[in-house]
């Protein structure tokens, strides 16, 4: 990243604002129904937590440089300028006070892409200089390291070691013509092992083969979170450049929402091609096998428990009815919350700000509606299919004193596989 | 004397054992592996394994310190101190209260997370720890089951 200016920031919204930009600035009607969609709203009443607010340097350059109203005003110094206590203002809402849960999108009734919106103007402000200090370190190791949390192969390796020696499976690294190419999130790596062993038993059972790429093995893009389209593509084309060279058919997203959203819709525009490959989420590949008759559960959880959609995977991915069709086999009594699938609240960890330390305490805020949706229901045992919501439900709940263990879908799908000989 | 020489016959013996068996075996485990944590608290939670009494209130503290020590995402990671977040797992697992472990068997879950915890301490060099930790797991439980 080249040195960061006010300038800078300016030109880099400014470059942002395309036609579809253009038009949703045109048609706010100010109606207000975004604040009503956003937990960082509803949860604090702060009228600078309104969604469209959010957005309001951007819509400021927009008037500035492309409407004739703007220019005159421009002209005349009636408009507001934007300068470095501009960018000062709106970093945290911009950065702290938004996970990119896109309900703000889906609630307008004009259908403008706030959140979309919000993530363009984080070009603007990583440019500027602006930008959460831990964003910028998880960023600059993703470039150096290859990982965010700075996660090497190693490690990766030495997980491999702890999995074959514990159960007898076999992991496999770079091994070329590879049915599926599975990447990990540094998450997983760093907190939840099981998930790699659960990939294991079920693609032993599937029948599959996969692998786990050396050069690529981590999916998570904070080029995506912070805002810097170049870096985000360098991290997409390491994974575009390992399942190519690999020949695998199909990259399999984890059980992380970002990434997903990351290497299954963004990547091909920051790469300006099609991939020759396809990439599914974790849960899009147990839902095929399931139906194929690939993999067969047994056993029921008995637990009362409830499904949390990931914002990622459910309302930008459309992933909603795999992860049910998941749980009905293995769950005898699972309920729903309420506002479930597309229009779900976001857990408040996501785009960035759980990675944000000092918007912890927003954070923990916001949390609050997923404790008044948990407290209506009374269940045993939250289930969800993203590492990073995890750890923020897991924080979540111990703040408010709240004992519900969160478990990931794919584990519990693994858990409940018929046992077949070692071997066969 | 019956000796446990892999993991086959370990699983086995574990779960033969009663449920207050297989948790003081877990501390045991976690006691095995305290020294990757600094956090005194886990020693309280074994203790109070071995007294028999108050899981409920090792279980909250066990839990807290596991939230409390792990990898933040995108934090810079330090497997290091990543080894007493599965020790803290390992110390959970061991006094999980008998609703929330589903007939899973805490004391095979509390010898995971302990590997993994050792596992922890190879994960910047390609040294191999693991077998440390499973020779050490076969040895204290031949060593509970033969006293």
């Amino acid at each position: 990243m080249s040195k960061p200016s006010v300038e800078k920031g300016i030109q880099f919204i400014k470059a942002q604002i395309d036609a579809p930009v253009a038009s949703f600035f045109s048609s706010c009607v100010h109606c207000g129904l975004c604040a009503e969609a956003c937990l960082f709203y509803t949860e604090t009443e702060d009228p600078k937590y309104t969604p469209i607010n959010k957005v309001e340097p951007m819509r400021r350059i927009w008037e500035q440089e492309y409407t004739v109203l703007g220019k005159l005003k421009s002209a005349l110094g009636l408009s507001k300028p934007i300068d470095e206590a501009t960018f000062k203002e709106w970093e945290t809402l911009v950065y702290d006070g938004c996970t990119l849960c896109g309900r703000c999108s889906v609630a307008c009734p004009l259908g403008n892409d706030i959140s979309g919106m919000i993530r363009k103007s984080r070009e603007g402000f990583a440019a500027a200089g602006y930008a959460p200090p831990d964003l910028i370190g998880a960023t600059q190791r993703a470039m150096e390291i290859g990982s965010p949390m700075g996660v090497k192969l190693p490690a990766v390796k030495a997980q491999i070691r702890h999995l074959e020696e514990d159960t007898g499976l076999k992991v496999t690294i770079d091994q070329q013509g590879a049915e599926y190419m599975v990447l990990l999130s540094s998450m997983e790596i760093m907190n939840f092992p099981e998930y790699l062993e659960a990939i294991a038993r079920i693609m032993r059972q599937a029948g599959k083969t996969w692998t786990i790429a050396s050069t690529a093995f981590e999916a998570t893009n904070s080029g995506i979170q912070i805002g810097v389209s170049d870096l985000a593509k360098v991290i997409v084309s390491r994974i575009v450049d390992a399942a190519e060279s690999l020949g695998v058919k199909t990259v399999i997203s984890p059980e992380c929402g970002h990434a997903y959203t990351a290497v299954r819709w963004e990547g091909p525009n920051l790469i300006g091609r099609p991939y020759k490959f396809e990439v599914k989420h974790i849960l899009e590949i147990l839902d095929e096998f399931t139906k194929a008759g690939l993999i067969k559960t047994e056993g029921m959880e008995e637990a009362r428990l409830t499904y949390h959609d990931p914002c990622q995977i459910a309302r930008k991915g459309g992933i909603v009815e795999q992860p049910r069709r998941l749980l009905n086999k293995v769950a005898s009594n699972f309920v729903e919350m309420r506002d479930a699938g597309a229009m779900n609240w976001c857990c408040s960890g996501g785009g960035g700000v759980s990675a944000n330390e000092r918007a912890e305490g927003l954070k923990l805020k916001a949390f609050k509606r997923k404790k008044t949706q948990l407290d209506e229901l009374q269940v045993d045992t939250l289930v969800t299919a993203c590492a990073n919501c995890r750890l923020t439900l897991e924080e979540g709940l111990e703040e408010n004193g709240m004992d519900i263990p969160v478990v990931g879908l794919t584990e519990m799908v693994a858990d409940h596989l018929v046992e077949e000989e070692r071997g066969s | 004397m019956s000796t446990i020489s892999n993991d086959t016959e370990f699983r086995q013996a574990l779960d033969a054992l009663s449920l207050e068996q297989q948790r003081t075996v877990a501390s045991r485990f976690v006691q095995n592996v305290l020294s990757l944590s600094g956090d005194s608290r886990l020693q309280q939670v074994i203790d109070a394994v071995e007294v028999g009494t108050d899981l409920a209130t090792a279980f909250k503290s066990a839990k807290r310190v596991s939230l409390e020590a792990h990898a933040r995402c995108g934090s810079e990671g330090d497997w290091n101190e990543q080894a007493g977040y599965f020790v803290a797992r390992a110390a959970q697992a061991a006094v999980e209260p008998q609703v929330r472990t589903a007939g899973k068997n805490p004391a095979w879950k509390a010898a995971m997370q302990c590997r993994m915890a050792r596992t922890c301490l190879a994960s910047d060099s390609d040294e191999d720890t693991h077998d440390l930790e499973t020779g050490a797991q076969h040895q204290l439980l031949t060593d509970y089951l033969n006293p």
